[in-house]
């Protein structure tokens, strides 16, 4: 399981960021089970990178390939079961639903393919310190609490990669720290690769390569 | 475990626009019925004056003669069909047949026999026998044969029934009728006579006319006749639709006329499936119209819901797993709608055959088959539109 980035290039960026940055322009070939830590300074493209990486978006020139299948040629479907079944990510806008409660926004994506039972929704909920507030809805709930709910709910899927988009931006340290052991469990456990992009490096993250977007 | 829609569902925003949605069930409901409804009633009328149709295999039969003026009075060549006549006529595309029907040219009397002693100069003519709605086998008739049968309108034998009583005649039933021995008796040019038997072998309601055998016809006018020319007062026209206004302007112009009266069945009968066609069409714009304003209804929910469908796309779920729940969501809707549409129907059904037809035997109080054929296609036709309308919405959202 690979993703090869194919000088890829967002079309809004200038060329001259082909010779400053170490992934943009780039030929870099990601491996299942690789951490892969990106630094990026705001403005210099980790959202972007994220949701093409994801399928979301497709405004770059150059190739993505997932398994040396292009996804400028996936269909909606094939995208469904893309993220379905193979990747998962953390956005940096924790994209949840308002009007659900949190075990809600977390069953959703559970059921879709169900890599844990049900109950593993509480364990969980309990590790990351919001186990009280599984019943509350998700706009009731703080920054720090929905971040902490979309990471969960990255988790209850099959993955081969898992997309981190700035993951503890509302998270202190403490809460950081028992979340990234939490994600490090559950990529290990399915021999899964992580690509975490943020502003600067994070000790606790034990990367195997790291590049400068 | 199979995917559940149960928890996707509260993400559909529905609730502030019930009132039309419900709009929109009402609209299918009442498109529906009104569908159901014309289709029944036009099943109906087939039923109830197919038998009586004057048409056979699909054809109209009228019979038409020239119109008599007072300028063509008595001029035999005027008020006759000739051969050429016949074959103008036989040439046109609205025509798929022409028979004269030919005249005795001789003098003929009919003669009750023993049982009614009645005797009359009369007529007799020839059809062709395929331009006769019964025409049993018996009839035929060999040179040789004294006896010979006879097709007369069952409008003769009811004539007779009125004025019989009045000449101190028996009245005859139609079975006693075909049993008659009656007499034809043919005069030559000179004053001789040759009597033949004649048998009725049936009765028609299409020809007004006693009927012989065409090759009877064709040798006794040879044998009896004064001219050897074939020349008939009417003409029998098979065609596809005798109200066709090619077929109806060409006989005008011909100065031809129509006997109307047995084609007035097939004209009521026409306006009649006419206003019921005119009804159906009117309810399948009514369905039309429903399907359209529940489509708007449902571009609007997905409208209203777009955030939320948009992120169960990046979270995986299939844009095609979420239509077909969209769609079938609303399948007991639909359903119970076009049940109601059909149970309406059929209360209408049985009081038109209870109340109106008084339960006449041609038609039937439950519904026919086409009218449930119907509904269930409805059903089908409001899923899939619902289907492909959200699918292509979502799609695009993808």
């Amino acid at each position: 399981m690979t993703i090869t980035l194919q000088e890829v290039l967002p079309t809004y960026f200038d060329e001259s960021r082909r010779q400053q940055s170490e992934v943009w322009g780039k030929q870099l070939v990601f491996n299942k089970g690789e951490y892969i830590k990106i630094v990026a300074p705001s403005g210099s493209g980790k959202s972007s990178l994220s949701h093409f990486l994801y399928g979301m978006r497709n405004e770059y020139n150059g190739q993505i390939l997932y398994n040396d299948q292009k996804l400028h040629s996936f269909t909606v479907e094939d995208f469904a079961r893309y993220r379905k079944d193979h990747i998962s990510i953390v956005f940096q806008d924790l994209r949840l639903f308002p009007e659900q409660t949190v075990r809600e926004n977390l069953e959703l994506k559970r059921q879709l393919n169900p890599y844990h039972p049900a109950e593993k929704i509480t364990e969980m909920a309990e590790r990351l310190g919001i186990g009280s507030r599984l019943s509350v809805k998700s706009r009731i709930c703080s920054y720090g609490e929905q971040q902490r709910v979309a990471i969960i709910r990255a988790l209850l899927q099959p993955f081969d990669f898992l997309l981190l988009d700035e993951p503890f931006s509302h998270l202190d340290d403490n809460n950081s720290k028992k979340a990234m052991e939490l994600m490090l469990e559950e990529a290990k456990a399915r021999g899964a690769g992580i690509v975490f992009a943020d502003l600067e490096r994070i000790d606790f993250f034990p990367w195997t390569r790291l590049y400068h977007l | 475990m199979a995917l559940s829609f149960q928890p996707v569902k509260p993400l559909l925003q529905t609730g502030t626009n019930a009132a039309s949605r419900w709009f929109s069930y009402i609209g299918l409901g009442i498109g529906v019925l009104l569908l159901l409804c014309s289709i029944q009633m036009y099943i109906n009328i087939q039923q109830l004056l197919g038998g009586d149709s004057p048409r056979k295999d699909g054809f109209d039969f009228i019979s038409i003669s020239k119109t008599i003026t007072d300028e063509t009075m008595g001029q035999l060549e005027k008020n006759l069909f000739t051969e050429p006549d016949i074959k103008e006529m036989e040439g046109k595309p609205f025509v798929d047949g022409v028979s004269p029907l030919l005249a005795n040219n001789f003098r003929f009397q009919l003669s009750g026999g023993a049982l009614v002693p009645f005797v009359s100069d009369f007529f007799v003519e020839s059809l062709d026998d395929s331009f006769i709605d019964t025409v049993p086998p018996s009839f035929t008739w060999q040179p040789g044969d004294r006896l010979v049968p006879i097709i007369i309108a069952s409008d003769f034998l009811e004539i007779y029934n009125v004025f019989a009583p009045g000449y101190g005649l028996p009245q005859i039933s139609e079975a006693t009728a075909t049993t008659l021995g009656l007499q034809l008796i043919c005069y030559r040019p000179d004053g001789s006579k040759e009597t033949f038997r004649g048998r009725v072998v049936a009765l028609s309601d299409r020809v007004n006319s006693i009927i012989v055998p065409k090759n009877f016809l064709n040798w006794a006018n040879q044998q009896f006749g004064t001219t050897k020319e074939i020349r008939a007062s009417r003409l029998y026209v098979k065609t596809k639709d005798a109200n066709n206004p090619d077929f109806l302007s060409y006989l005008e112009q011909k100065h031809y006329k129509v006997n109307k009266d047995k084609t007035k069945f097939g004209r009521v009968k026409q306006v009649l499936q006419g206003i019921f066609s005119g009804l159906g069409i009117f309810g399948l714009l009514v369905v039309i119209l429903a399907l359209m304003l529940f489509s708007f209804y449902l571009q609007l929910m997905i409208a209203r819901s777009k955030d939320n469908l948009q992120l169960l796309l990046v979270l995986g779920y299939s844009p095609d797993w979420l239509s077909k729940n969209v769609a079938r969501r609303f399948i007991p809707v639909y359903i119970l709608v076009v049940f109601f549409a059909v149970a309406f129907t059929q209360l209408m059904q049985w009081a038109f055959h209870h109340f109106a037809m008084f339960d006449r035997e041609e038609i039937s109080t439950p519904l026919h088959w086409s009218v449930f054929v119907t509904a269930g296609f409805l059903i089908a036709l409001s899923l899939v539109t619902n289907y492909r309308m959200v699918r292509k919405l979502l799609y695009r959202m993808a």
